[in-house]
């Protein structure tokens, strides 16, 4: 094989391994927003908001949450308006089933 | 379009006719936005007729293509007071006239159906305005009021989420902005049109004014809501604004300088605290802007701070336009009066050569300390007959009145913005500070026990907690409440805008107070205003305004000793509560909604025609006045 041969050989093998590995991305990035969209009709927008700060490396808001099992204690005052709080609420007490989505 | 039923609608076919005037002057965009909602409203007898101000873009042009309006072409921008003049005068002499901005947009198909009505319910009505909203949806303007400190005109319930407040069909206020302006003819008759000392700002105030000058009300109809897309037609040129504003300000105060310093008929000195999350200091917003606007040059001054009970020095900012200006009013050093509204323990603090003293407590009986305190006072008031009674069994020698507190029926009303459970939950609603007063065990534990998890119900509870030695949730662990047992939710350690706890209580079906003791309960009043039934012990200052047609009062067992860690209550008694009862009135408002709905529509009733600001504000007048202050 010739040196010219060898090298049209190697870009046809290096485009194809780039053309898998971008396939491969963008099912791993299907995948994710596909979870992430699940994940956005499940949570209530308050966790929403949450784990999007977690993923970015951020602290969770400083916010206690409607169930004792996961009430942080503290005497600080959190700043909320009511629509959003009770939207959350009442939401995070009826989580839609996985069969109606 | 939304639509809501008016108090009295006026017969359509009866109706004067109007002249809705619509002012513009370029941005085609947004003229052709209001006249293409304007004209899919229920206009009846009226006739359109623009007046466009020299506008050089494609306005002249389009506004021939459009039918069913009269357009009335001026040579060049007059300004608005003088492009309104010309309209009015163009317009026929005998139709009442609505002035438009054109950048108004209508979703109401009623709009002006009800502002005709509100114009009739009362034949001395002179201007009425509405309701106007931003286009992201919070409220723009209810009204105006303008204080002679600063001639600086504020919309009212400005910036507001819009959650449906101020909707009252009639209201009386000091101006409206004339974005959106319905002038009866026979005002326009008597006073003529806009003043020409105004090129643009205060020439609404000023109608206002020179209307009441002659008697005529200003109102706003609250059924009416128009979305403002404020300073439409001058929004680029930030400039031209602010000349404009300043020009017509000093003008104002040349105009109504004295008029306007003239209203207040008392002075006196208020000392108290406002610029914190507690029961005094809400209290004491809303006295004080009560008292403003009934006439009483009312300046404020905190009377807590380093060397006294509480020692955090206050924030300057109130968050409130008029707030901020009566507590910059200057006060000499010995007013003539003073009140010192909050703990007895402050009542030395007190300034005025008449000296009033303005407390309230959660039991049957006032500290000696405070007592002592109060005896140098010339009058004491406190709130119900309750803490009346119990300053006297304490020994208190001084006249003691009676000065309830209220609540402001335009953040208070059955017809807000409610929030319902999706589930369809029937929910009750508690909210205090947890502690031994408000006995939050008993309310947990008794629900818990009464009701089941497979119940429809479902208690929801608005809990502070400032105390770093409580730890609430070993305190919730500790009640053993039941899984199988009622639901239970926190909303924990929130603090929300006062105007927005209207909706709080809206989104829930009745509301519980179990306490042992209340020195007026606010929170209790300010659910009955908005409709809700109400379970509250039946005992203390809130039996002022409790009974059995209008609530479920809570049987108390009898008195017992005050145990708390609170000071003041030490050596005096308060309320037990019945806990067989409570278990009882919360299955019967369950079972019974029929009945709970009317108590509730009664309490909504009674609290706005009794226990509004105005009420407190006219009784302290009152008192003020038979002190010669």
């Amino acid at each position: 094989m010739t040196n010219d041969a060898m090298n049209g050989l190697e870009a046809t093998l290096r485009i194809a391994r780039l053309e898998a590995r971008v396939a491969t991305l963008e099912a791993v990035l299907l995948r994710r927003s596909n979870e992430l969209r699940e994940l956005q009709k499940l949570l209530p927008s308050r966790e929403l908001l949450n784990f999007s700060r977690l993923a970015d490396g951020l602290p969770p808001l400083p916010f206690g949450s409607y169930d004792l099992a996961i009430w942080r204690e503290t005497t600080a005052l959190t700043a909320a308006n009511v629509p959003e709080t009770l939207r959350d609420l009442w939401q995070s007490l009826t989580p839609k089933s996985a069969a109606s989505r | 379009m939304t639509a809501i039923e008016p108090i009295c609608p006026p017969p359509r076919e009866t109706a004067r006719k109007a002249t809705l005037l619509v002012l513009a002057w370029n941005r085609w965009d947004l003229t052709e936005r209001c006249l293409e909602t304007l004209l899919a409203t229920d206009l009846g007898n009226t006739e359109v007729l623009v007046v466009d101000n020299g506008s050089t873009d494609e306005t002249p042009e389009r506004l021939a293509e459009i039918a069913g309006i009269r357009v009335l072409r001026l040579p060049k921008n007059l300004g608005f007071v003088r492009g309104n003049n010309a309209g009015i005068e163009t317009a026929d002499p005998d139709s009442d006239i609505v002035l438009l901005n054109n950048d108004l947009v209508f979703t109401q198909a009623d709009w002006l159906f009800r502002l005709r009505a509100a114009a009739a319910s009362d034949p001395k009505i002179g201007v009425v305005g509405c309701r106007l909203r931003l286009p992201d949806g919070r409220l723009l303007h209810a009204g105006t009021y303008i204080l002679p400190d600063t001639f600086w005109g504020q919309q009212i319930g400005a910036l507001e989420q819009d959650l449906g407040q101020y909707t009252a069909e009639v209201r009386e206020v000091e101006g409206i902005v004339f974005a959106c302006a319905f002038i009866r003819r026979e005002l326009l008759a008597e006073i003529g049109g806009l003043a020409l000392d105004f090129e643009s700002y205060f020439e609404d105030t000023d109608y206002c004014l020179r209307a009441r000058k002659a008697g005529w009300k200003t109102v706003v109809c609250g059924g009416v809501t128009l979305v403002h897309n404020e300073h439409g037609s001058t929004q680029n040129d930030p400039d031209s604004l602010g000349r404009l504003f300043q020009t017509s300000r000093a003008v104002f105060r040349a105009k109504w300088g004295p008029e306007l310093s003239s209203r207040y008929r008392h002075r006196l000195l208020w000392q108290s605290i406002m610029n914190f999350p507690t029961g005094y200091a809400m209290s004491c917003r809303e006295i004080l802007r009560a008292l403003d606007t009934e006439g009483v040059e009312v300046a404020y001054r905190y009377v807590y701070g380093p060397r006294t009970v509480f020692p955090p020095s206050e924030p300057d900012n109130s968050e409130d336009y008029r707030l901020n200006v009566l507590r910059s009013r200057p006060v000499s050093w010995r007013p003539k009066a003073a009140v010192v509204y909050g703990q007895g323990d402050v009542f030395g603090s007190n300034r005025g050569r008449i000296k009033i003293g303005y407390t309230m407590l959660e039991v049957d009986g006032f500290p000696r300390d405070w007592v002592r305190a109060a005896q140098k006072m010339d009058e004491v008031w406190v709130p119900s007959e309750f803490n009346r009674q119990g300053f006297l069994a304490s020994g208190l020698k001084r006249p003691v009145e009676i000065i309830p507190l209220g609540v402001d029926t335009n953040y208070f009303h059955p017809g807000l913005q409610a929030f319902p459970n999706l589930q369809g939950e029937f929910v009750f609603f508690s909210a205090f500070e947890w502690g031994e007063r408000k006995e939050p065990g008993l309310l947990l534990k008794i629900f818990n026990d009464e009701f089941g998890c497979d119940e429809p119900v479902r208690l929801l509870c608005k809990v502070i907690n400032r105390d770093p030695g409580l730890k609430l949730k070993e305190e919730i662990r500790a009640l053993r409440l039941r899984d199988s047992g009622g639901r239970i939710s926190f909303l924990f350690n929130q603090e929300f805008p006062h105007y927005q706890l209207g909706s709080l209580y809206s989104s829930t079906d009745c509301f519980v107070s179990v306490s042992r003791g209340e020195g007026w309960n606010m929170p209790l009043m300010e659910a009955m205003a908005c409709g809700l039934p109400a379970i509250a012990t039946d005992w203390g200052a809130h039996r002022e305004f409790i009974d059995e047609g209008n609530s479920y009062p809570l049987r108390v067992r009898g008195t017992i000793p005050a145990v708390a860690k609170c000071p003041y209550y030490t050596g005096f008694r308060w309320a037990d509560p019945d806990p067989d009862h409570l278990r009882h009135l919360l299955r019967q408002v369950v079972e019974k909604r029929d009945e709970a709905r009317a108590k509730g529509a009664a309490a909504a009733r009674e609290i706005a025609a009794h226990w509004t600001w105005r009420h407190t504000a006219k009784k302290i007048i009152a008192r003020l006045e038979a002190l010669g202050v």
